[in-house]
């Protein structure tokens, strides 16, 4: 309460700013425009301590965000090659790595130029995975509808390269485009004497092209605001395609793009529906998790074999399971508040796991659903083994980590970055006989350390009763663990079912959430000028129970998701 | 393998076959230097490990010539002349956040850009490009590969940013990731080389003609698109046309020094037993790299042995926590400095690699310049001052033989180091760096 009563307050200040027309704001680069509409300047920030996501505070008019053609992600890639060319050609094929930014893969794709590496790694894929779908005789029928009259014969490649093209590229090639690839089918064809030879170098050619490789948006004029973009139906059925089933547009999307329809919300929204229906969706909400709950790099945890000789490659994917499970369970299956999530009295366990947890009930092979106690310690994603693993160290917890990642991966709220210079004349006292909160608190006796880790580490400590692959332990160093913490103006809790209680009913999570997913959807941090349409989605997302599946929907369908300006002119 | 085949037959071949006209253009001439009877070729190489040391375990106590090692620098005693340790410089550019700072300056010269978080993870990119990367675009124009990066640990961090995760830049945002695994460096550097079944095969002449195409589309997509895509997409047009220089390569002239490996690489960098294999994929690592700079595939190197705030661990030393937390707790100054001089002694494993591979009258080590560093002075303080750097290698005779240790008296840019080791390269460059880490005087007590 007392924390929305702050919020509150904050909120009538930033109102009282914004009643403002045309005031600068010190502190902010820009001028509120009478009207919102571009050729103003916009601010781009809000003022100091305001946090725009706030229930109580009036967002700023929409002012998208620039567009920035973004490269396909790795796994998306592997999908798009999966629909082009079959299983096989996926399995064939390794992808470059992808670099995050700001946390996110997806704004490192918009942001960073490919590097040789990956563009000498995706040449070798291409050839590798043409070469994989041609071997099978069916899709070689569908790649190949013609017949051919000669090795180059030009007629039957045009065929090919425009039939594949149009899928791989999602939108028609021009001629001069489809010409381009023929020459090279026909080249190669001849130099073989073999027609299959030219498909090949031509369908290579096809997958290592930008169009395929990235997502090249330009807009086009709103037509109702034409100050601003808005995307082509052509890209929007590409943005859809690529953020709620992670792959190509699929027919029934393409023709939806091809039409023209895709520039309505309505048209976009109906889309969204049936596209969250398909498999592929599960799949790339997926992958947005374990992004998000950094799941993914359960594969390469260092934990100390001496300590935990339990923990095992197997174990750590029986982790990184469980929260999957959990997920599906709540979006999937039962298509239930989110929340749950955070706060669940039951998971989903294997013998490895209940052994580790301490817990009975598991089936004897695979996972199956366990109830917990509801007034224990473990309960929803915070007390899964997988988060409690990887925010620790090899031997011992860390606070800090579990308590940064709530901050930020759950609440948005901006941690600091490490300080620079330390000054510090404090005795080097040794650590060996202390506690983890012990050590912690003697850190936070330097000033330069004590503001972040105070903020950090009061929320990490109620996770004290979790070692570092998420056991239970009641004593740290042979004396007993105090995991007493507090959660902001939510007051004290203990453990992880007791926090999970307290996220669900602050504000933070659903609207970072919103903010998380669209980061992925949309490949850049969400501006200020976003808040406006990314709280609308955020309302509609509590209004329908906090469904995710309906949120994928609004998100999409959002005027932040189908809006864009220009790009900065740079120098 | 064999590099008894000449590619030049092949490509001249398929060339004729479907009547390339541009085909003869690329085709380089390979190792002018040894058929100009030139002068051997300069080679730079930058060797970073994370999070800092123990200044008074580092720095050794006598400055000037014949001074003795400290004790976390002794792995290097079999290479001591070729060793140049510098101590006292200070990094100059803006103290605006611990890690971020050093990795930027001390890689590049530039202060790092902050990117702005607005309630995302904090991160932050490279203001310039990495001083390899310097030296790429100038001594590493006519070889198969501008430039190698390698990393040795997996368990960088990839939350905060290029700056932690990578040491190569070609600019702000162009990190350039690294290959972390030995048998696939050994398939980009030789698998070319390797006699095709077939000699008369066109399919190289073929991908190059691929490659064209995409220039084509590219480049028909370029103009539609805003400035900064724009930049980016330029960006990838270099890399297909370092790719087409890599098909077009020659094999390297057989040398005593350049020979293939008898069996392929085989070592990978998968855990075993929960600890990644550091040591033997930096050995491999190493003997490539030699081989690489015999063969004059390349001249460019840089090695992350492990990150900035990495989770890296040292189970095999006995030291399972990870490095970057190990390094914020000032009680275990011991620990760390084992953590330290276990890096120390694999980058001494390559500088004993270099100097044992022979050219000409001498050896690798006489020829290249290498520069070992890190990302903090002292980790638990995130310090920048008395920053810690050893320089390895003759340079081709331009650095002091045998090595000193050059002590700034008064805190002198760090980036005054980077100049020194690009000057040692041979690329003849006058500046490093901007703003605050400018720099445009050599150390000249380094200098021979």
């Amino acid at each position: 309460m007392r924390q929305n009563h702050l919020r509150a307050e904050a909120g009538r200040t930033a109102l009282a700013i914004l009643a403002g027309v045309g005031l600068v704001l010190s502190g902010c680069t820009g001028r509120i425009g009478d009207d919102g509409s571009a050729g103003s300047e916009f601010p781009t920030e809000p003022p100091p301590g305001v946090d725009p996501y706030s229930p109580e505070v009036e967002p700023p008019p929409f002012h998208p965000a620039p567009l920035r053609m973004r490269r396909l992600l790795g796994w998306q890639y592997q999908n798009a090659i999966h629909d082009l060319l079959g299983a096989a050609a996926a399995s064939a094929i390794t992808v470059p790595a992808d670099a995050a930014v700001n946390g996110f893969d997806a704004i490192g794709a918009s942001q960073l130029a490919i590097s040789p590496q990956a563009v000498e790694q995706f040449e070798a894929a291409s050839y590798a995975a043409v070469e994989a779908g041609l071997a099978d005789p069916v899709r070689h029928q569908a790649l190949v509808p013609c017949t051919p009259s000669a090795p180059d014969d030009a007629g039957c490649l045009a065929t090919v390269v425009r039939t594949f093209g149009h899928r791989a590229w999602r939108r028609p090639l021009t001629d001069e485009e489809v010409q381009t690839y023929v020459s090279v089918g026909q080249m190669a064809g001849a130099a073989y004497g073999v027609f299959d030879k030219g498909v090949e170098f031509a369908l290579a050619g096809l997958l290592q092209s930008p169009n395929f490789l990235y997502l090249p948006e330009v807009g086009e004029p709103d037509p109702e605001n034409p100050s601003r973009l808005r995307l082509t139906s052509l890209e929007m059925g590409a943005r859809l395609a690529f953020f709620l089933t992670g792959t190509l547009p699929d027919d029934e999307l393409l023709a939806a793009a091809e039409s023209g329809a895709l520039t309505s919300a309505d048209a976009v929204r109906a889309q969204a529906l049936r596209l969250v229906d398909k498999p592929e969706a599960r799949d790339a909400l997926n992958r947005f998790f374990d992004e998000a709950f950094r799941l993914r790099e359960l594969d390469k945890v260092a934990k100390d074999p001496e300590t935990f000789p339990e923990f095992t490659p197997a174990l750590a994917k029986s982790m990184q399971q469980e929260t999957r499970l959990l997920i599906d369970d709540v979006v999937w299956d039962r298509d239930a508040d989110f929340r749950d999530v955070f706060d669940a009295t039951y998971t989903f366990v294997d013998l490895a796991l209940a052994q580790l947890y301490g817990i009975d009930g598991a089936p004897g092979s695979g996972f199956g659903r366990v109830e917990l106690d509801p007034n224990g310690l473990r309960g929803g994603f915070l007390g899964h083994a997988a988060f409690l693993s990887l925010m620790a160290h090899p031997r011992t917890t860390s606070p800090t980590h579990r308590g940064k990642f709530i901050l930020e991966r759950l609440l948005c709220a901006n941690v600091p970055a490490p300080p620079p210079n330390v000054n510090t004349s404090l005795e080097d006292a040794s650590t060996e006989t202390m506690t983890m909160r012990e050590r912690l608190t003697a850190h936070v006796a330097n000033p330069s350390c004590a503001s972040c880790h105070k903020m950090v580490d009061s929320i990490g400590f109620g996770f004290e009763n979790f070692d570092a692959i998420g056991q239970l332990q009641f004593t740290d160093k042979g004396k007993p663990v105090d995991a007493s913490a507090t959660f902001g103006d939510h007051g004290s809790f203990t453990g992880a079912l007791q926090l999970g209680r307290m996220l669900r009913d602050d504000p933070r999570v659903p609207s970072c959430l919103v903010r998380n997913l669209f980061r992925m959807a949309s490949g850049h941090v969400d501006t200020y000028g976003e808040v406006a349409p990314l709280k609308a989605a955020e309302q509609s997302f509590i209004a329908n129970g906090y469904r995710l599946k309906s949120l994928l929907v609004e998100l999409a369908a959002s005027d932040a998701f189908r809006f864009a300006s220009a790009q900065e002119v740079q120098p | 393998m064999t590099f008894r085949l000449s590619r030049r037959t092949v490509l001249k071949g398929a060339g004729a076959l479907v009547a390339l006209p541009t085909l003869e253009a690329m085709l380089n001439s390979h190792g002018t230097a040894y058929a100009e009877g030139g002068a051997f070729p300069q080679r730079l190489l930058t060797w970073f490990f994370g999070n800092g040391v123990v200044l008074p375990m580092w720095t050794p106590s006598a400055t000037g010539a014949n001074y003795a090692f400290s004790p976390a620098l002794s792995p290097l005693q079999n290479v001591k002349d070729y060793v140049n340790v510098v101590s006292g410089c200070n990094v100059k550019t803006p103290d605006l956040r611990g890690h971020h700072n050093g990795c930027g300056a001390m890689m590049s010269g530039y202060p790092f850009i902050p990117i702005p978080a607005n309630g995302a993870n904090y991160a932050s990119k490279f203001g310039g490009p990495s001083i390899d990367q310097v030296a790429a675009g100038i001594i590493g124009t006519t070889t198969t590969f501008p430039s190698l990066q390698l990393a040795v640990s997996k368990r960088a961090t990839t939350g905060e940013g290029p700056t932690l995760q990578y040491i190569s830049h070609k600019g702000p945002d162009a990190p350039l990731p690294p290959e972390m695994n030995p048998a696939k460096l050994y398939q980009k550097l030789f698998g070319n080389f390797v006699e095709p079944s077939n000699p008369t095969d066109p399919r190289d002449a073929l991908r190059l003609n691929v490659l064209d195409a995409v220039k084509d589309d590219a480049n028909r997509l370029i103009k539609r698109l805003g400035a900064a895509d724009r930049q980016r997409l330029d960006q990838h047009l270099t890399a297909i046309s370092e790719l087409r220089q890599q098909i077009s390569a020659l094999p390297p002239p057989v040398t005593s020094a350049c020979a293939a490996p008898k069996t392929p690489v085989t070592q990978t960098n998968q855990d075993q037993g929960g600890a990644e294999p550091m040591e033997a994929v930096h050995r491999a690592f190493a003997d490539l790299i030699a081989l690489a700079w015999a063969c004059d595939l390349t001249r460019v190197v840089s090695v992350q042995f492990s990150g900035s705030v990495a989770d890296t661990a040292y189970p095999m030393i006995g030291i399972p926590d990870n490095e970057h937390d190990l390094s914020h707790d000032p009680s275990r100054k011991d620990d760390i400095n084992r953590c330290v001089t276990f890096c120390v002694q694999n980058f001494a494993y390559l500088c004993e690699r270099l100097k044992a591979t022979p050219e000409g009258p001498g050896n690798l080590l006489d020829n290249s310049v290498l520069m070992m560093t890190t990302d903090v002075a002292e980790g638990w303080v995130h310090s920048i001052q008395d920053y810690p750097v050893v320089i390895a290698g003759r340079g081709g005779g331009v650095l002091k033989y045998p090595g000193i240790h050059y002590r700034s008296p008064n805190g002198r840019n760090t980036s005054d180091i980077l100049l020194t080791v690009l000057r040692a390269a041979g690329t003849g460059v006058s500046s490093v760096g901007g703003a605050e880490g400018l720099s445009t005087t050599v150390i000249s007590e380094l200098m021979a």
